[in-house]
């Protein structure tokens, strides 16, 4: 007769099964989706990429040449079905923008953006959470309403324009941190690059002073970052926990004598996880898709950058790469955010 | 902020090495334009830029002076009885950054190469009549140091000279090239992001969209460069460029907006150096398949040049960014005519329409790239075409948008400008003097404008041998297009940079690839 825990393992192990076969379908069926729709507004918009490619000079039969070698004489449906037909090879093409296999381009600028969206996010997810819960705590109070303000402000500001502004306190004038880009000269392009991480490089390269200035460097566009996102996670946290706030085992835990506090986290956060698990999910999830502003205010190397470039010339290889990869992110941690949820809400099964 | 606060105090005192090597020349430039490195191939204006210091040619304008030609990797030439091929002798002793010798094969190697790789610069080598398929005829080894070039085009020695002077007939070392070769590419996907020359740099490491890293080629055959690495770092933003010029962390700014080079020139340790650029701003009337009728008024194409407030585009609006030009060469070039008569008129521009028929009501589309300051000259040139009735709709649109529309004559007008794909009058000529009706997309023909007696003095100037002689033909030809055409040239761009005070010895041309850097120090 099977005992209580071995039913609770096999329950859960049936939720990451299915939830693993549900996302692995919802996974194909997204991205075949997506590239299609992507494909298809590529080959709608008004560009040439032949003609982005050769330049308004060139001889007709250099642009013939650039035409045939794109494949862009054939329907565009013929031209998705090849797509799809190397896509399963691993091939994803070559950039018209930067001549190189879209893979090698995506490998190169992929770790910039995993590495600031994961700073960015820690900093975020501590500073979000820990200002909707005071926010809770305090509901109504004129604490509540600076953090609300302040929020709400992370969101309304302009990020470029704010970037440009820290730049030129921190950086320019009180020369406190490092400016655009992710080294100092100095070891910039000389220290090895292998993981193009740059916190990891800096470190694993032992020169001195190189992993320093790395986290010099990343200061600014991380915090820039972050506060986008903390504008988000503390709106919604707040929202989440406040919902929880009302309902009757609240009531129940502080007619029992509960602290307000430990109502608050070990009551109320549990409740309310699932939606903020979801939020932290999907604010992951928008700043791995490259955040294209900071990365140009920084001139660092990144996906939004990558996407932007290759959409200005018209480069449906790189368009399709990047699209790809950011909806590889997309659906994947919402699978994983599901199945964490699943795990721990029973209600949610 | 209280975290920033905290971190900023933290890494204050880390150790900081914030302000450029002093043997590095660190450049902030937008590169996003580069697509390839491999000569034969690269056409935008960074890799352009690139070319002269990574690779030479057989010969190369004088950085002292660009009209004059001079040996580079040839010691000197001779041209042939025929007046169509010329015998170059190779310098004597010349080497590639990797060791290998400069020899004849080499020469034949690259210029056939770029010919049948037929990429995006291939139509200047065309004008000499080569093609994939008769190229190989047209050289002939002599011996270890001499080789003879022939051409079978109606191009007389000076232009073929200007021809073989062009970035796209840079020599790529052979055996470095056929080393990596892959899928019968002739080295291309290698030299994409490689150097096989023998300029004065080589490419250290190149990250697309990111960096050039250029090395000092120590055997350079023209001489060593004075700084062992320059960086051309891309930074998109023209504000962020600025910061790392004012900082220190840059020591040349390029691409600077004019509010941003008249606040860098009021501070200390910084210049700002100006040179005049081959790029010519121009006015294009499409009179070509009956688009509208009012289009191909002449009537029209003379007011439009009394109508345009030069002055004030130039030093209001632009800030000495551009300088009032109205002819298609640009100063700095051989035979480029200075004068300009026209200036605004109202009144007599309004004379011209009604004698043309032309009255209240005109209007047209005008073209123009969405970025700075094509926004700026179009609402010039609305507020100032009003005054005499003549409504202008602005359509701003992404650069390849325009160009499509323009490549299919289906635009009504447009605002452009033209930088010569080489250094001689002949890759300006051709564009806007040059209509032979039979469909090549030269601007004259875009314009919809028939010239035949117009094309064929062209066509003369192109094969005529004395260059005094061919100056001359070149003002004639200028003066026509300047007095009567759907082309109506009115400004020439300068190049601006901003740099430290420390540097020295940093020399430009007209042309766009007349960048050079082997001759600076700071």
């Amino acid at each position: 007769m099977p005992t209580w825990s071995t039913m609770t393992r096999s329950r859960s192990s049936l939720v990451v099964t299915s939830t693993t076969v549900r996302g692995l379908i919802n996974l194909a069926v997204t991205l075949a989706v997506l590239l299609t729709v992507t494909f298809a507004l590529s080959r709608l918009a008004p560009i040439d990429p032949a003609l982005a490619r050769v330049g308004d000079h060139a001889s007709r039969s250099a642009y013939l040449q650039a035409r045939q070698e794109l494949a862009l004489d054939a329907p565009w449906p013929v031209q998705l079905t090849r797509y799809f037909g190397r896509l399963v090879h691993g091939d994803l093409g070559v950039s018209l923008s930067t001549g190189l296999p879209v893979a090698q381009d995506l490998q190169r600028v992929w770790p910039s953006t995993a590495e600031l969206a994961t700073l960015a996010m820690a900093v975020s997810s501590i500073l979000g959470l820990g200002l909707a819960l005071i926010a809770v705590r305090r509901v109504g109070r004129t604490s509540d309403m600076l953090i609300r303000f302040v929020s709400l402000l992370g969101n309304s500001i302009p990020i470029f324009w704010l970037a440009l502004i820290m730049l030129f306190v921190f950086y320019a004038r009180l020369q406190w941190v490092g400016g655009p880009g992710r080294l100092d000269d100095a070891y910039e392009y000389t220290i090895p690059m292998p993981t193009r991480v740059v916190l990891i490089d800096a470190w694993r390269s032992g020169a001195p002073g190189a992993f320093a200035s790395a986290l010099s460097h990343l200061v600014l566009p991380v915090l820039m970052l972050a506060a986008y996102a903390i504008g988000n996670i503390t709106r919604l946290a707040r929202a989440a926990l406040l919902q929880e706030m009302h309902r009757e085992y609240v009531t129940m835990a502080r007619a029992k004598g509960a602290g307000e506090l430990r109502v608050l986290v070990h009551h109320v956060l549990p409740n309310a996880g699932g939606v903020i698990l979801t939020v932290l999910a999907l604010t992951y999830a928008s700043l791995l898709e490259g955040a294209v502003l900071i990365e140009t205010v920084f001139a660092r190397p990144g996906l939004g950058r990558y996407l932007t470039t290759a959409l200005f010339a018209g480069d449906t290889p790189a368009i399709l790469g990047a699209t790809l990869l950011i909806g590889v992110c997309f659906v994947v941690l919402n699978g994983l955010t599901d199945l964490v949820v699943r795990l721990m809400d029973p209600r949610t099964r | 902020m209280c975290s920033l606060a905290t971190l900023a105090v933290v890494l204050h005192f880390a150790p900081a090495q914030a302000r450029s090597p002093p043997d590095v020349l660190v450049v902030v430039q937008n590169l996003d334009d580069i697509q390839s490195l491999d000569p034969a191939e690269g056409f935008e204006l960074s890799s352009v830029q690139a070319f002269t210091s990574l690779y030479q040619r057989l010969v190369q304008s004088d950085p002292a002076d660009a009209g004059a030609l001079r040996p580079s990797l040839a010691s000197r030439w001779e041209r042939g009885p025929d007046q169509r091929s010329l015998v170059f002798e190779l310098r004597a002793g010349a080497r590639f950054a990797s060791g290998n010798p400069v020899r004849p094969e080499d020469v034949i190697f690259s210029l056939a190469r770029a010919v049948k790789l037929n990429r995006a610069p291939v139509f200047i080598l065309n004008e000499l009549g080569w093609r994939a398929e008769n190229v190989d005829r047209q050289f002939n080894k002599l011996d270890e140091r001499h080789l003879e070039v022939r051409w079978s085009a109606d191009v007389g020695v000076p232009l073929a000279l200007s021809i073989l002077s062009a970035p796209v007939a840079s020599i790529i070392d052979a055996k470095q090239a056929e080393a990596h070769i892959s899928h019968s590419d002739a080295g291309n996907a290698w030299l994409r992001e490689h150097s096989g020359g023998s300029g004065p740099f080589q490419i250290r490491k190149y990250i697309a969209h990111e960096a050039l890293v250029l090395d000092a080629n120590p055997i350079c055959p023209g001489g060593v460069p004075r700084l062992r690495t320059v960086i051309l770092r891309n930074v998109a933003d023209a504000a962020v460029r600025r910061l790392l010029l004012e900082v220190g962390d840059a020591d040349v700014a390029r691409d600077l907006g004019p509010d941003q080079l008249a606040a860098l020139a009021r501070k200390d340790h910084l210049k700002i150096l100006r040179f005049p650029s081959a790029s010519v701003h121009y006015l294009l009337f499409n009179a070509a398949n009956g688009v509208d009728p009012v289009l191909a008024n002449p009537a029209l194409w003379q007011a439009a040049r009394w109508l345009i407030d030069y002055q004030e585009l130039a030093t209001k609006l632009l800030k000495g960014t551009y300088e009032v030009h109205q002819a298609f060469l640009a100063d700095g070039f051989p035979g480029a005519l200075e004068v300009t008569p026209f200036h605004l008129d109202v009144s007599k521009a309004r004379q011209i329409l009604e004698q043309g028929g032309l009255g209240q009501g005109t209007h047209f589309e005008l073209d123009i790239f969405n970025q700075p300051p094509f926004g700026e000259i179009a609402q010039s040139l609305q507020a100032s075409f009003a005054r005499a009735g003549i409504r202008i709709d602005i359509r701003p649109q992404l650069a390849s948008e325009v160009y499509a529309r323009i490549r299919a004559r289906s635009e009504e007008a447009a605002w452009l400008y033209w930088i010569p794909d080489y250094f001689d009058a002949n890759s300006t000529a051709s564009a806007f003097a040059l209509n032979r009706e039979d469909g090549v997309a030269t601007l004259a023909w875009r314009a919809g404008w028939h010239i035949p007696a117009l094309s064929a003095q062209t066509e003369a100037a192109r094969a005529e041998p004395d260059p005094a002689k061919r100056r001359e033909m070149y003002r004639e030809i200028q003066a026509e297009v300047q007095r009567d055409s759907p082309l109506v040239i009115a400004l020439q761009e300068r190049s601006l940079l901003a740099m430290r005070d420390n540097v020295q010895g940093y020399r430009q041309g007209v042309n766009a690839d007349m960048v050079y850097y082997d001759q600076v120090t700071k």
